[in-house]
């Protein structure tokens, strides 16, 4: 599904990435750790185009992963970032607005039927509809960042630090409900210590240093 | 009651005087702008003077080609002042900009002299440097926050930008709020002087009709006409600059290009 092919990266001297290989078939669930700085979040950008690698490809669905390429790779991919940046105004109008982006037109009339129950799994009232996401805690917004991204009704996720907000039973709901999922294909970083006793299926990726 | 009185030497001395105001203040609190406050002074003179003579020598000519000429200067220079003072690269930005400031400034200002004041002559210097400069200074400053802010909101709101591309937008779809934004900050200025207009300050261009013998509704006429006017000419100008960019400062994966805004330097 995704696919590392010696891949090198640098920022001015340091080699974030030397000759690293790495697959992700469909279905799996990969967590990666590593100290801050070694390179995480690259990964990510890397495989959403928003990087381009010194050397060495990447590939998605056995398709390289290029200028042309990327955009579609975009579509196919629910990204959560760190930051929590997501936008301005109604929560409601936000997950609104991700759907009317052309791409996500074909979803738009079945997507939002299971805002409801998402809402309710992740512990938020459905009054936080009604609310500008600039009032939100991080937390909360964290959450609308993991729903929009369930919305897109895509299989591949790529989670970064997606639960640091939260706290250690939302932590593993959110976890457990991405890594129990057979046809999501997960890759999610994190530096918190989630109970992973239900997932046994999930492999570990550690970063070190190079 | 045929024009404006006529102000002597005298008058001039006593305007002169005045300045020792700010000068007096500046001194008193030890601020170091006096030496700015004489050469803006003096060279706002020279430069005055020197338009006073040129505008004289155009108004009498009235040559259509050489009142175009001259407007073609005057926006080259808002142009390359728009790029300086928003921080963005001269190479880059001089030809979109260019292009946007003369579409923009001129189908405004021939639309106000053909449509609205009905001249025949649509050339006629009075018409096409008065009213081209007031529409043309206005487009100067709404796109020094407009396109100015756009790129540095891009740049600066970076992680907002890659979320939305990672939504599935497309390039010109993950700049909307940017877009939307800039145009926002670059209209607002216009529009609260607009809602406060008459009551809080009587406009430039009312000033001068009244003082040069234009009854006060022949004045407020042409005062609605020009505010019209510069809003349409802010937003195409805007607009237009926008869209003539955004091709060449994102690279094919909608990544934003390191060398459009000047470097800061420390």
């Amino acid at each position: 599904m995704i696919q590392f092919d010696k891949v090198c990266k640098h920022f001015s001297q340091d080699f974030i990435l030397n000759n690293f290989c790495y697959e992700v078939a469909k279905g799996d669930k990969v967590l990666i750790t590593g100290r801050s700085g070694i390179g995480k979040t690259t990964l990510f950008r890397l495989i959403l185009g928003f990087e381009t690698p010194d050397s060495g490809t990447i590939s998605f669905d056995n398709e390289v992963i290029n200028e042309k390429t990327v955009w579609n790779v975009r579509r196919k991919i629910a990204y959560v970032g760190q930051e929590t940046t997501i936008g301005q105004g109604k929560v409601e109008n936000f997950f609104k607005e991700t759907l009317s982006l052309k791409s996500n037109i074909p979803i738009k009339s079945t997507a939002l039927h299971n805002v409801d129950e998402l809402f309710a799994l992740f512990y938020l009232t459905k009054d936080m509809l009604q609310k500008n996401i600039e009032d939100l805690s991080g937390g909360e917004r964290q959450r609308v960042a993991i729903i929009n991204a369930i919305l897109l009704q895509r299989k591949v996720f790529l989670l970064d630090e997606f639960t640091s907000a939260l706290d250690s039973e939302l932590k593993n709901i959110v976890a457990t409900y991405f890594f129990n999922q057979p046809e999501y294909t997960v890759m999610a970083i994190s530096h918190d210590t989630l109970n992973l006793e239900c997932c046994k299926n999930v492999r570990h990726l550690k970063l070190d240093s190079l | 009651m045929n024009g404006a009185h006529e102000l002597t030497i005298l008058s001039m001395i006593m305007t002169a005087v005045l300045l020792l105001v700010p000068i007096l203040v500046f001194f008193y609190l030890k601020m170091g702008i006096i030496k700015n406050l004489l050469i803006s002074t003096v060279r706002m003179t020279i430069q005055l003077l020197l338009i006073g003579f040129f505008l004289e020598f155009l108004f009498k000519l009235n040559h259509w080609a050489v009142n175009l000429a001259w407007f073609m200067v005057m926006i080259t220079v808002a142009m390359f002042a728009t790029i300086k003072n928003s921080q963005l690269q001269v190479k880059h930005f001089a030809r979109p900009v260019l292009i946007s400031f003369v579409l923009s400034n001129l189908f405004i200002v021939i639309y106000f002299n053909f449509f609205i004041v009905r001249l025949n002559y649509i050339f006629d210097a009075k018409y096409l440097i008065a009213i081209g400069g007031m529409v043309l200074g206005n487009s100067l400053r709404a796109n020094v926050v407009g396109l100015g802010d756009f790129y540095k909101m891009v740049k600066r709101d970076e992680q907002l930008y890659y979320y939305r591309l990672s939504l599935g937008a497309g390039r010109f779809e993950a700049l909307m709020p940017f877009i939307q934004r800039s145009f926002k900050a670059a209209i607002n200025p216009t529009l609260a002087n607009m809602s406060t207009m008459g009551i809080v300050s009587l406009p430039g261009m009312m000033t001068g009709q009244i003082l040069g013998g234009s009854v006060p509704l022949e004045a407020i006429k042409y005062q609605l006409a020009i505010m019209v006017a510069i809003i349409a000419a802010t937003v195409i100008s805007i607009g237009l600059s926008i869209l003539l960019t955004v091709g060449s400062s994102f690279d094919k994966y909608g990544r934003m290009k390191t060398d459009i805004l000047v470097k800061k330097q420390n």
